[in-house]
Parts: C-alpha cells; structure tokens; sequence
C-alpha cells in the first residue's frame, strides 16, 4: 500500500465536496443537502470532488455545465439526479452515476467518492478539448502588435479598454460573464456584467434558460401550488404555506451570500419542516437576525430601487417593500374575507426587502391559519413569492430590464446582494412560458 | 540580554504551534458552525473531519487555469506561511519560553502583519482568473485601511513596558492588564485582527459572493495549504491579542503557560464566533470605518494610554 493510498484511506470519512448544478426542479432537494454533515456544498468546482446535476437543465447549458466539469480536479465524477427529469442529452451523461427515484442522494454522494477514492471507479475525463477557443490575433511571439491588439478579441475574449471612472480615473473595463452556474445566482441566470476595478458599470441578465424548452420540465415542489393556482383551484392554506417556505428558502441563501452558511442551515431546517403554526417562531427568527444586524450591516442602502421604476410591474415583495401596495392577493374575495392587507414598508433598498420577506413569511402562516378550507379560483394570476404570476409573464421577465439601471455604479459585494434580494427566479419564468401550461390555462 | 531559542529549537516548536492552532481552528470552526446551525454538537466528527478533509485535498489533482503566474501561485501559500511564523514566533508562551525576543519584536510582528497584503494579492493575481483578482483587489482596500489602525493599537501596549519587545510588553502587565488599562485597545485589534486575517465578516478576499474570491481557483495541495496559512494567521493574531491586551502568561494558581494557551483559546473563539454570527461587512462600509472611526479611536487610545503614564 503506497502513500496516496494510505491518505486516500484517512480521506474516506471526509464530508464530501460537492459542486452542485441546481436545474429546474431540485432547487429545494439541493438545499436540503447542506443540513446533511456528510456533505459540503462547495462554491466553486475547484474544490468539489463531485459535480452533482440535479433536476432539469436545458440543453443550451450544455457547454456552461461541461466547463463546469472541466473545471474540477482529478479524481473526479459526475452524479445526475434526474427528480424526474430528463438528463439523458447532457455532455456528462456518459459517465455519470445516477441517483434512483428510491435512493437517498446523500448515499449515492457519498459511495461515489469512496469508489474514487478506493480506485474502484475511474476519474472522469474531460469533456472538452483543452485549447485555447480562438487564436490570438496579434503578430508578434507574445501576441502583440497586428490589428487584434486592441479592441480585438485575444483567444476569443475581448480585451479590456481604459474609460473614465466614476472618481475622474481611466480604469480598465473589463466584461465578464457571471453564470449560469454560479452559487450565489438561482440556476440559470446569467449576468453580462462591465466591471471598472470592483464597479459595475454596465449589466444586465440573459433571458431565462428555461423558456422555450421542449419537452416542458416538471418545477420544483414550492412553485407548484402557484402554477396549479393559474388553471385549478387551490387551496389557500397550501399556497401561503408553499410562500411562507420560498420566503424562508430566499432567506436561507442570502445568508450563505451574507458569509453565514450556520445560520443559513437554520434558517433551512425551519423551512423544510415548516407548519402554520409557525407563525412566532419566524417572527423569532426575524427577531434573532435584527438582532445580529444582519440585515443592516450587509443590505442597509443597498440597491435602492425608485417607485416609479415598480408601479404595476407586479414585483410582489421588491414593490411593496418601496413602499407599493401591489399585491395581487388585494383583490382576491379569499384573501379579503379573512382580512388580508399586504404589508408595506417604505426603504425600497436589499435591506428592507430582506424584512418584508421575513414580516410575509409571518404573515402566510397566520392567513394559512385563518384559511380553514377556503380555495381560491382560478382568474388567470396570481401572487407568487415573487410577484404577480401570469401564463407567459414572470416576476424574473419584468424584472430584467431594471437591471442596468439597478446595478450600475455598484460594487460587485452590492450587485451580489441587490440580485439575491430581488430573488430573479429563470424556473419560474420557464415555468409558466411552458406549453403545458399554456395548453391548461387555454 | 534579548532571548533567542536555537534556530531548530525555535522552527520545531513553531511548526508545532502552527499545526496544532490550525487544527485547532479548523475544530472549533466546526463545533461554532454546528451551535450556531441548532445541531447536536458531534465532538468525534468535529475532531476527525478536520484530518479527513485534509487527506482528501492532498489526493486531489492541484488543477491549473490558462496562462497562470505559476511561481506566484505557489509561493503565496507559502508566504503567508512564513508570515504567520515569524508573527507567532515574536509571541512568548511564558518567562522564558519565547523563539525570538528581539528588542523590535513589535515592529517585526508589525511588518510580518504589512506583508500579508503581498502574499495575498499574489494569491489572487497569479491564477489569471477575474473573481481571484477581484478578490486581491478588495484585499488591497482592506490591507490599506487596516494597518494604521491595527499599529496604534498595538503601539499603546508598548507605553507601559517603555519597550518594543513582546516580552516586555507582557511582563509591564503583572500589575494591570492592557485591557483594563486601555479598554479601547482589545476591541480595536479584534475588529482590524479580523481584517487582518480575513476571516468572518471582514473575509472580503475570500467572499462567498465572490465564489471564494482569491482561492476561486484553488484545488488539491494548493486550496489546502491557503486554508492551512489563514488558520495559521488567525492563531498569530489571537495569540498576540493575548500577549499584548490580555496580560500573556500572567494569571493566578495555573503554570504561566497555560494561561497564555487559555487566553490565546478565549480570543481564537470569539473569532471564529464572529466569523459564524456576523455578516461580511460591505468593503466601502469598512473602508469608511477605519478612517473615520478606528484610526481616531486608536489615536485617542494612544494618547491617553501615553497622559496616564506620565
């Protein structure tokens, strides 16, 4: 037995680093793995061991998520975890090992590095070839000189070039792509983003993955009640209680973008096992987080948003926390009769949405509670977690063009936190462009 | 007559002190992180998790991106490494028992703390990768604000013992400790100790919204040795808090030692729980900070901890 193998050995009981590609579908599933110690959900792929595919994800995500898979180290693998879905046409398809309808993931996660680790499963080899994407462009043995020196696209990327900054300098402008995988994002949401030194100047967000996708993909448990919601009658304690949960799942990963994966588990936990009676012990939490300032420290000033750039774009919580009483749930005789009024607050920034999302959270519970067995009818849209719901129309679709206006001039830290608490969501605007749906609704 | 152990004597035991404070700060991190979850406390897991994870990343392959300053991505670890030594090594355990007592020891420890700014910026400007130099970047800002700051705070412990040795600076404390003395000098060196180290709400470097910022590319040895040196720069910094503010080795009926190992603990947990309890600190928010709140604060503290000796 060599050396490798004696610390592969010690490393056989290590939490396993997982990098996880969250499709349409499993965003909850996912979630749930980081109340699991055996598991690490890691940011980045170089430091997972394991590429988890989890859920739906559209074929034009195939080259992101074969990067993706590149971009970890050896011994590596692939495990899908289809939650009904079809994963049959992804590029790490062929490799991958799979996580049965009656498999729990986290055994399946954790024999599959143990195989790696014990050599009784080969490393995955890479997808793509590792070149460079285009040619350089220049004359010279170092690339310089020729006509693709400046404003040329070395390697297929495009140089930076020096504009003014806000402060009178002329900073470099250096365009990236964030996404469609990265950890902070929902699964999907692509940012096209100008950055001078650490200020954003210019961004803006491709348009959801999810639309337009053929066969329609089945959306992940919490959205459920609200796509039903268009076509059939549902329930009203089941939707609030479904809000209630999507509230506490947002809160739970602006958390983990806040630094605080603890408290973001247990924020999580409360949210999986959440009842209508829970009422006080969101309100608690709500509590605990003022109490730390988290809100306040990370989100006070962020983002503000103006009110005449939301009025009657349905964008539920980022509406209503700039001070407008858009709600959808207003003009519902269910709602009405059990004397719902939307909560309104007046800061417009990442902090107050923070607390809007945590006082509705609070709120559902108690209207799931005055509920009793009042369903609601079906009048072609509804109020989602994240604002007024239609089929063809997406809180994420209204949303989108805000965002240079939103985003520019910010740092990235601010860009990060003012994203994550408009909870852009590219599931539920695929979700409800489905054909499916539209073949319901009709 | 400065103390000064024999150069193995001083790399062992400063290798040692290193290995086990890192272990040390990868267990508590565990067991805050599972308190502050609402998990039962798994004290086995807690100390074995550690030696496991560490296995795992050394059977890792160390990936490489495109184009990578391939010597500046492998010296950074190993800078911050040798930072964190030559800081601890300036920290006494007890009468005695210190690897280097050099008159200037506070200013080496003060220089040491400067050049962490350099092995992190070749952390994230080596990999040729965006998030990695964004990350380096936001180090810089950090680095710049901090260090005024963190040196008033540390000058003041150095009025009282009329001396930039550490030693010294703890033996003046048999009477009164600094933190009595100065009672603004501890909160001032946690918060920019926290800076210093990156770790927590001031872990801006590092960010999660920068998907591990500076470390974004980090794999195998490589991402392992970087964590190991944080750790190890954590300890430096806890362990001087307690040689500066907490009175080092002084304290009734335990062995000198010890003391200085309890008081090093207390401060390595009140970290590593801030790390679990607050949420990073906007950068503009914290350059603003230190400028406009700390560095008045730490002079006001070195003028007064100067009027009170006179």
């Amino acid at each position: 037995m060599g050396l490798r193998d004696v610390i592969a050995r010690v490393a056989l009981g290590a939490p396993v680093p997982v990098f996880a590609v969250s499709g349409a579908g499993a965003r909850e599933e996912v979630a749930g793995l980081r109340l699991s110690p055996r598991i690490e959900l890691v940011d980045t792929p170089a430091a997972a061991s394991i590429l988890l595919v989890a859920g739906f994800v559209p074929s034009k995500l195939s080259a992101a998520l074969a990067a993706v898979h590149d971009a970890m180290p050896e011994p590596r693998c692939t495990v899908h975890w289809p939650l009904g879905a079809d994963q049959g046409q992804l590029p790490t398809a062929p490799h991958a090992v799979l996580v049965g309808p009656d498999q729990q993931a986290v055994e399946v996660l954790t024999h599959a590095l143990r195989a790696l680790l014990t050599g009784t499963r080969p490393s995955e080899p890479a997808i793509q070839p590792d070149l460079d994407p285009n040619p350089w462009r220049g004359l010279g043995p170092y690339g310089q000189g020729g006509s693709g020196m400046t404003g040329g696209t070395p390697y297929g990327r495009p140089l930076a070039e020096l504009a003014p900054d806000r402060d009178g300098l002329r900073l470099d402008l250096l365009p990236l792509r964030i996404g469609p995988f990265f950890p902070r994002f929902a699964a999907g949401l692509t940012l096209e983003v100008t950055m001078a030194g650490d200020i954003v100047v210019e961004a803006g967000a491709a348009d959801s993955p999810f639309v337009a996708e053929t066969p329609t993909f089945t959306a992940r448990p919490g959205l459920q009640p609200f796509l039903r919601a268009l076509s059939e009658p549902v329930p009203l304690a089941e939707l609030e209680l479904a809000r209630a949960r999507e509230h506490l799942h947002w809160a739970s990963a602006a958390l983990i973008s806040q630094g605080l994966p603890a408290l973001a588990a247990r924020v999580l936990r409360l949210a999986m096992r959440l009842t209508p009676g829970d009422a006080s012990a969101v309100d608690s939490l709500a509590g605990r987080l003022r109490h730390l300032r988290v809100p306040q420290w990370s989100s006070s000033g962020v983002g503000p948003i103006g009110r005449e750039l939301l009025v009657g774009l349905g964008a539920g919580p980022v509406a209503r926390a700039a001070g407008l009483a858009d709600d959808a749930r207003a003009d519902d005789p269910s709602y009405v009769t059990i004397g719902f009024e939307p909560i309104v607050t007046h800061g417009s920034d990442a902090g107050t949405r923070w607390q809007l999302r945590l006082a509705e959270a609070a709120q559902s519970l108690n209207l799931a509670v005055r509920a009793g067995e009042r369903r609601i009818r079906p009048v072609g849209r509804i109020e989602s977690p994240r604002g007024r719901l239609e089929v063809g129309s997406a809180p994420f679709d209204r949303l989108r063009p805000l965002l240079p206006a939103i985003l520019s001039e910010l740092e990235w830290g601010d860009a990060v936190t003012t994203l994550v608490s408009l909870d852009l969501d590219p599931e539920e605007a695929g979700a409800v462009s489905s054909s499916t749906l539209r073949m319901e609704a009709a | 007559m400065r103390e000064f152990a024999q150069p193995e004597v001083a790399l062992a035991a400063i290798g040692l002190a290193m290995l086990v404070g890192v272990y040390l700060v990868a267990v508590l991190d565990h067991l805050a992180g599972a308190v502050v979850a609402g998990e039962g406390v798994g004290w086995r897991y807690a100390f074995s998790t550690p030696i496991r994870s560490a296995a795992l990343l050394l059977v890792q392959e160390r990936r490489s991106t495109e184009r990578p300053d391939v010597f500046g991505w492998a010296l950074a670890p190993a800078l911050l490494v040798a930072l964190a030594a030559v800081a601890l090594a300036m920290v006494p355990l007890g009468p005695g028992m210190v690897a280097a007592d050099p008159a200037t020891g506070f200013v080496v420890f003060s220089a040491a703390i400067a050049l962490v700014m350099i092995a992190v910026y070749l952390h994230g400007w080596s990999p040729n990768s965006a998030l990695a130099l964004h990350g380096a970047y936001r180090y810089g800002a950090q680095a710049l604000s901090f260090q005024i700051p963190f040196l008033l705070a540390m000058l003041a412990t150095a009025l009282p013992a009329e001396s930039l040795s550490i030693v010294d600076i703890v033996a003046a404390q048999e009477a009164l400790w600094n933190v009595v003395r100065q009672p603004l000098g501890l909160p001032i060196y946690l918060v920019v100790g926290l800076a210093v180290s990156f770790w927590g709400p001031l872990n801006l470097p590092d960010a999660t919204d920068l998907a591990d910022g500076t470390s974004v590319e980090d794999s195998g040895i490589a991402r392992l040795l970087w964590k190991a040196a944080r750790a190890a720069l954590l300890v430096a910094v806890a362990a001087m808090g307690a040689a500066g503010f907490l009175g080092g080795w002084w304290g009734p009926w335990l062995p000198g030692p010890i003391w200085t190992l309890l008081k090093t603990l207390g401060l390595l947990l009140v970290l590593i729980g801030a790390g679990h309890l607050l949420p990073r600190v906007r950068i503009q928010r914290f350059v603003m900070v230190a400028w406009v709140i700390l560095i008045p604060l730490a002079l006001a503290n070195v003028f007064l901890s100067g009027a009170l000796l006179l």
